[in-house]
């Protein structure tokens, strides 16, 4: 039998699309188990065969707050992910303003070399941090967190809010110009108005890497300022006799990043390629 | 800048452009700007510059943690050293030679597979069907979720008596006996790899899916007209073309990976079949205190990953020069 064209085209949409789902869902399987593991028994979580349809259970949720505290190490993880995101835009706007108006020929240098900071390997600056902290007695606070955080993200920042500041058309600075405006007043009345959704994207993003971080807040916390993904390394018995709880934990600290995602896909999208996606 | 829009708005308020002299003006813009970029500039020395030199100068030294103010320059003694006999030092460490070429087959291994996997995640993703933008998300996921969630989870799918991956493999008839997927030296760091994989390929296929929307149609209406094949099409058109796109993308990921830690780190913890580069600084530093050995390390890697950054820098200048 021929098919027409029309039919090859239709045929062809209809496997990309179950092709599509199809990645999809191998993609989102290992989030789905977490989540599905998160509400069964321990017990049952060990089952063989593993189970598809049980009984859920809420004790893991329970449990993970009455056993582990859960809910002191999620504030831990808001407010160091929220207060080195302030911080970094505070710094990053104003430096990617004068990048991005005030072009010199050092300009795209100084992008570069700030993006190769971003290369170094962390370790390579752990043990001085470290003591950095220790002597300050700075070690298992937020604030060493907040201000290591602001630092490892500025980069990123100052480049996405750079790349979004220069699809701004110059004339419109100049008009405020003309009008009087001081260089704060241009920032605060026309730019940030009209680069909103970047702006977004970018915090969100700062606000994602400080969520997801791991390196320097194993290393550089005990108990009081460890955040959400301490307590999950904490989680480390070799033989797994808490899988269940572990996943409840798992599921609660990316919940929020599930949630935000849905709600602003766009800006995630937008800020987790790094403004590459428009 | 002078535009010709700009240009007419001067005309248009003639009293401001002559009231203020222009040279004055504009030069106390340029320094408003310097002001602003001046914290930036401040923080970045201090994040980058102190500390590094403070590594290097650890590993000329025989410190270790609890005698840090005791420490002795030693010269190269922690990179490389001849006693009796025998070598010493971090260069005739076995152990940081099987890091060292850990770290290259994973960064080989994963950048290639992920860049791969992308572009056809990023092709399929680039194509109209029903429910696109909730797929797109949720490939999105992996990516966005902490990597120490991802390593654990997948620790736990992996698991060779309880995990949910041997059973679906042996039910499917791949596998006769379950595996010990991070237990068994031959497959720990394919375990490694294969989770790398499944959480940095929505990265790539993000990058390139943005390299392709900007893509020109009527190359694509050309061609269709034409009646050219769509695979041709793909390699002579699409291909050349998000080529620049490629490379950066490839160079960010080679670069990440040079110093991958918490994968490793979670899933396998010290064991030397896995062990990077990063995981080696890091024990030496703070499980064994050794801080001149771990500086040494630590400095091997950061030289290493600085000398591929600047030889990235120095070829890829004019490319980037109109992209940035």
């Amino acid at each position: 039998m021929m098919l027409t064209l029309k039919q090859t085209r239709q045929l062809r949409t209809f496997l990309l699309g179950l092709l599509a789902w199809a990645v999809g869902l191998v993609m989102f399987f290992p989030i789905f188990w977490m989540i599905l593991t998160s509400f069964k028994t321990e017990l049952a979580a060990f089952a063989s065969p593993p189970e598809l349809f049980f009984t859920p259970t809420l004790e893991n949720y329970v449990e993970i707050q009455q056993r582990s505290g859960y809910f002191s190490f999620a504030w831990n993880s808001v407010v160091v992910s929220f207060g080195s995101t302030i911080i970094g835009m505070l710094i990053a706007v104003p430096a990617a303003y004068s990048m991005a108006f005030y072009e010199s020929k050092r300009t795209k240098s100084t992008l570069l070399w700030m993006l190769s900071t971003k290369m170094l390997p962390p370790v390579g600056v752990l043990m001085p941090i470290y003591l950095l902290c220790k002597n300050t007695g700075l070690l298992d606070t937020r604030t060493a967190l907040v201000i290591i955080y602001t630092l490892i993200n500025l980069p990123i920042m100052v480049w996405m809010v750079y790349s979004f500041f220069k699809e701004i058309p110059k004339d419109i600075l100049e008009a405020a110009r003309l009008d009087g405006a001081t260089p704060l007043q241009e920032i605060s009345r026309v730019l940030l108005p009209i680069s909103k959704g970047g702006l977004a994207s970018t915090m969100l993003l700062s606000l994602i890497l400080s969520w997801n971080e791991a390196f320097w807040s194993l290393n550089l916390t005990a108990s009081k300022a460890a955040p959400l993904t301490a307590l999950i390394a904490s989680y480390s018995s070799p033989e797994g006799l808490f899988w269940a709880k572990l996943s409840a934990v798992s599921t609660l600290a990316c919940a929020p990043i599930l949630i935000i995602g849905w709600l602003s896909q766009k800006q995630l999208v937008r800020g987790l390629s790094f403004g590459a996606v428009k | 800048m002078s535009t010709p829009a700009t240009d007419k708005l001067r005309t248009a308020a003639p009293a401001a452009s002559a009231s203020h002299p222009k040279g004055r003006l504009s030069r106390t813009r340029v320094r408003a700007a310097w002001l602003f970029l001046l914290p930036m500039l401040v923080v970045l020395l201090l994040v980058a510059g102190w500390p590094l030199l403070r590594t290097i100068w650890f590993s000329f030294t025989d410190a270790s943690f609890s005698t840090l103010h005791e420490a002795h320059f030693i010269g190269l003694e922690n990179y490389l050293n001849y006693d009796e006999g025998e070598w010493y030092g971090v260069l005739a460490d076995p152990q940081w030679w099987g890091a060292v070429r850990n770290t290259l087959f994973f960064t080989l291994v994963s950048v290639s597979l992920e860049l791969v996997l992308g572009m056809v995640f990023a092709l399929v993703l680039n194509a109209q069907f029903p429910g696109r933008a909730l797929v797109r998300a949720a490939v999105l996921i992996p990516w966005a979720i902490p990597t120490i969630v991802s390593a654990k989870m997948w620790s736990w799918m992996l698991h060779d008596q309880f995990g949910i991956l041997n059973h679906l493999l042996i039910s499917l008839g791949i596998l006769d006996t379950p595996l010990a997927w991070t237990a068994n030296s031959s497959l720990s760091l394919w375990a490694v790899v294969m989770v790398d994989v499944w959480k940095t390929t929505p990265f790539m296929a993000l990058l390139i899916l943005a390299a392709l929307q900007m893509l020109p149609s009527d190359c694509y209406e050309a061609a269709r007209v034409d009646g050219i094949h769509p695979v041709r099409v793909f390699f002579r058109v699409t291909l050349p073309l998000i080529t620049p796109a490629l490379l950066v993308a490839v160079t960010f990921r080679v670069l990440d990976a040079l110093r991958v830690f918490d994968v490793i780190y979670v899933l396998t913890s010290n064991s030397a079949d896995t062990m990077s580069m990063s995981v080696f600084a890091r024990q030496q530093l703070v499980e064994f205190q050794e801080v001149g050995y771990g500086s040494a390390a630590s400095t091997l890697l950061f030289l290493f990953i600085a000398l591929l950054t600047l030889a990235w820098l120095y070829l890829g200048r004019k490319r980037l020069q109109g992209d940035l």
